[in-house]
């Protein structure tokens, strides 16, 4: 039998809808095919009249039509003053739309970084929120009691955008009944239990203080150029986008984009440093050790790192 | 006389956009595009530091985030006063217009052409054939699509690391240094895709779509083979033609374009209208003749918008952000603001770039039979056969030399502007620095001119003006507002200041949740 899906997109840029078509081997439609989920709806790809998504929703949201997966991509937006008249459909906050829905789905899965934790309106007016969460908080838009039909928490998938090769590993998981195990913020360990620094092709840079003060040194970007790899937990390096690169392999910092708090207040591009070692030293890490390791790394780094001729 | 109300809430588009339109006697009256979501990017960009637009903006949109990448690189840009090395200007014109075909194609295919699969065509003898093509996620175009625009994303990736949300364009140039390994390989992505597009969109090679000059080169193109006709950019034509779509969604008759894709120092690659960008700034009025482009004739219009009014239209350089969300009891209705070139709403998009850079094909189809469309749609198809050889070109000359990257040192003063054509039209970033912090950010997107809601003196924008006249057979599934609306290709994500149904006392909504 098959499994339906229903996407919502809230507070959202799309981003993460965008990513899914660079899913490969299997491909997004491939995938569906695969694992016999039909999907109701969704936002960009979907081609039924209005009121066919009208009459679709209404027996959605009274049950009449099960629904076993819901994926919400964007965050929930609550604002102004409660209202959720910043992002309405048909006159109506889609807020609410998200908790009929969420009610009567068996999953319920936060693509993204702004459906899992807030993402980008966190902090602004929109009073914007994750499903279950509010940046580290538990509680969120849904409630930290919430359970779905099946009487499970929302799985985060956080990441901006999330990932398509996570996002079609649950929708895999959940088709065959392989269980995930879940991270503090609920979301998988498989995907979220390691370092954005794991697989990076600059450690060898960052393992002897080889680093970057300005753009295009071929360096590390950890010290200096506020490069959250050692810290923020996401499997970029790992999966890598579209099977060739990531940003820190380029050049470009990790902005922690998986963490419940990004984006951060402070600013971006910059190390926040206490005696030119970073505030954040990598998980786990003690700062005594940590300044020892690297005054003796750096004395230590091989002259085909200081001097690279390279292009990583 | 009969007369009804129809709220459409449409999706492929990107983001949440709700026609309202007065229905009289099968024909809309009038209409009102409005904008449903309001994420006051602008309001978050203030007060962080000089280069956080760079992560902040691409993050406005899943599909245009190389556009905002690169106007808020270029806004910097110009605070900072630097020019960026000819290497750096090549990589960041082959991204942005890798981020263009992609989603030309993916629009086309899996947004625009899904409307042709709607029921209300089931009785056209081509009905069976688009179906086979363009039913979404199972027609035969519609996978290809999603298989082969992917290849674009790679090459993306390898010179930005991730699509979409990269940061790797700065100002000064780029963070990232390609080797020639890599760019050899965006160049085999390139032609591998090239001739996917040659073959399965235009069946014939890009020079040949090139002799394509006038509508009667255009029916002798059609009429010379089987592969013409049955590529999908002949396929589409031929079913657009067949169901009348060259005879709705007029519009303004006014386009822009801020001018993009500057020529890298040296290169070879010639711009098709001369000067120094690929695609040329402009200003084409209805009926008259292109005139040049000033930043500062650009306004902005809150009177329909929910933001607190104004007593006058200011330049973005002095427009505020400060949202006013008044439900359904004024004359505002969108989230979006009214942008104004010289007072008057102007269309922009691939068809405005065409017309603006006197491109021959499309100005005769215009002249022949004014926007509507099918010429919008066409001049979207096709954009990928102009871009595609002068990528070729700064792929392998970003080459010859490494360097892709000057510093600019800090940048803790000044007022930028960084404006572009992205590949929804003309998108500008309005920019003021001051001790090193963002003080002023205000951001003219290409739907905010398309989906603009009415000005203060009452003019409806270009997507208001176009649904104008159009027949709807059945107000239940009112497949012709679609047509007309996503010819413009509407990015509402984007319109970061973005609607909401507005008042319609004592007339009929149609098929309301």
């Amino acid at each position: 039998m098959s499994r339906t899906l229903y996407w919502l997109q809230c507070g959202s840029c799309g981003g993460d809808s965008m990513a899914l078509l660079s899913m490969e081997s299997p491909d997004f439609t491939e995938l569906l095919r695969i694992l016999n989920i039909e999907v109701l709806w969704h936002p960009s790809l979907s081609n039924g009249s209005p009121d066919h998504h009208r009459r679709l929703l209404k027996e959605l949201l009274s049950g009449d039509r099960p629904l076993d997966i819901l994926c919400v991509e964007g965050a929930v937006v609550r604002g102004p003053g409660g209202t959720g008249m910043y992002n309405t459909f048909d006159a109506n906050p889609k807020k609410d739309l998200v908790s009929g829905l969420a009610k009567r789905a068996k999953y319920v899965i936060a693509v993204g970084t702004c459906a899992s934790f807030g993402g980008i309106g966190a902090d602004g007016e929109i009073e914007a929120t994750g499903l279950q969460f509010l940046k580290r908080a538990r509680g969120g838009f849904l409630g930290a009691g919430f359970t779905s039909a099946e009487g499970h928490p929302v799985m985060n998938l956080p990441g901006c955008p999330c990932h398509y090769d996570v996002v079609g590993g649950v929708l895999t998981a959940l088709s065959l009944g392989t269980s995930l195990p879940l991270d503090e913020y609920n979301a998988p360990l498989e995907w979220y239990g390691l370092l954005v620094h794991q697989g990076c092709v600059r450690n060898e840079y960052h393992e002897y203080r080889v680093e970057e003060r300005d753009f295009g040194e071929k360096g590390c970007l950890f010290f200096y150029r506020g490069c959250h790899g050692p810290v923020a937990y996401g499997p970029c390096n790992k999966l890598l986008w579209n099977r060739r690169s990531s940003k820190t392999r380029i050049g470009v910092p990790c902005h922690g984009c998986t963490e419940p708090d990004f984006p951060q207040p402070y600013p971006f591009f910059r190390t926040r440093a206490i005696a030119d070692v970073p505030l954040e030293l990598p998980n786990g890490v003690d700062r005594a050790h940590y300044l020892a390791y690297k005054a003796m790394a750096a004395a230590a780094a091989p002259e085909r790192l200081t001097k690279r001729k390279t292009r990583v | 006389m009969s007369k009804l109300m129809v709220n459409v809430p449409l999706n492929r588009v990107e983001g949440d956009l709700e026609i309202r339109a007065e229905i009289v006697d099968g024909r809309v009256s009038e209409a009102w595009a409005c904008g449903t979501l309001y994420r006051g990017f602008e309001r978050i960009l203030v007060g962080r530091a000089a280069l956080d637009g760079l992560v902040i903006t691409p993050r406005i949109c899943g599909i245009c985030t190389t556009a905002h990448l690169t106007a808020a690189a270029r806004a910097l840009d110009a605070i900072a006063g630097t020019a960026p090395p000819a290497s750096a200007v090549a990589i960041r014109n082959v991204a942005l217009m890798a981020e263009h075909i992609q989603s030309d194609l993916r629009h086309t295919f899996l947004m625009f052409a899904a409307d042709l699969v709607n029921p209300a065509y089931a009785g056209e003898p081509l009905f069976e054939e688009a179906m086979r093509r363009y039913e979404p996620f199972r027609g035969e175009t519609a996978i290809e699509t999603i298989r082969e625009t992917k290849k674009l994303v790679e090459l993306l990736t390898i010179v930005g690391g991730q699509w979409p949300h990269s940061s790797f364009i700065v100002p000064g140039g780029l963070v990232s240094v390609s080797s020639p390994g890599d760019l050899l390989q965006c160049r085999l992505l390139l032609r591998r895709f090239r001739q996917w597009y040659q073959s399965r969109i235009l069946g014939c090679a890009i020079e040949r779509w090139a002799e394509v000059r006038s509508t009667a080169d255009l029916d002798r193109w059609l009429e010379e083979s089987e592969a013409h006709r049955n590529g999908d950019l002949g396929f589409c034509l031929r079913f657009m033609r067949a169901t009348g779509l060259d005879q709705i969604g007029r519009g303004t008759g006014s386009f822009l374009s801020f001018g993009s894709l500057d020529l890298p120092g040296g290169t070879a690659v010639r711009a098709p209208a001369g000067g120094g960008q690929f695609v040329p700034a402009g200003f084409l009025a209805p009926g008259g003749g292109v005139s040049e482009f000033h930043e500062e004739k650009v306004t902005e219009h809150v009177a329909c918008s929910w933001f607190q009014d104004d007593e006058e239209a200011r330049h973005p350089m002095r427009g505020e952000t400060r949202p006013y969300a008044t439900g359904q009891e004024s004359a505002k209705y969108s989230w979006a603001k009214a942008p104004r070139y010289e007072g008057s709403p102007a269309e922009t998009g691939p068809l405005a770039e065409a017309l603006i850079a006197g491109n021959p094909l499309f100005s005769d189809l215009v002249r022949g039979q004014g926007p509507n469309v099918l010429v919008r749609q066409l001049a979207r198809l096709a954009r990928p056969a102009e871009l595609m050889p002068a990528m070729e070109t700064w792929l392998s000359e970003a080459a010859q030399d490494p360097t892709f990257y000057k510093t600019p040192g800090e940048i803790t003063e000044g007022e930028g502007v960084g404006l572009i054509h992205a590949t929804r039209g003309a998108l500008g970033h309005w920019v003021r620095i001051e001790q090193g912090t963002i003080s002023h950010y205000q951001i003219v997107t290409p739907t905010a001119w398309n989906a603009s809601p009415r000005d203060g003196g009452g003019a409806p924008g270009p997507i208001e003006q176009a649904l104008a006249g159009t027949p709807v057979r059945d107000a239940a599934n009112p497949v012709e507002l679609g047509h007309v609306v996503r010819s413009f290709d509407p990015c509402l994500v984007c319109t970061v200041h973005a609607l909401q149904r507005g008042r319609s006392a004592g007339r009929v909504i149609v098929g309301a949740l």
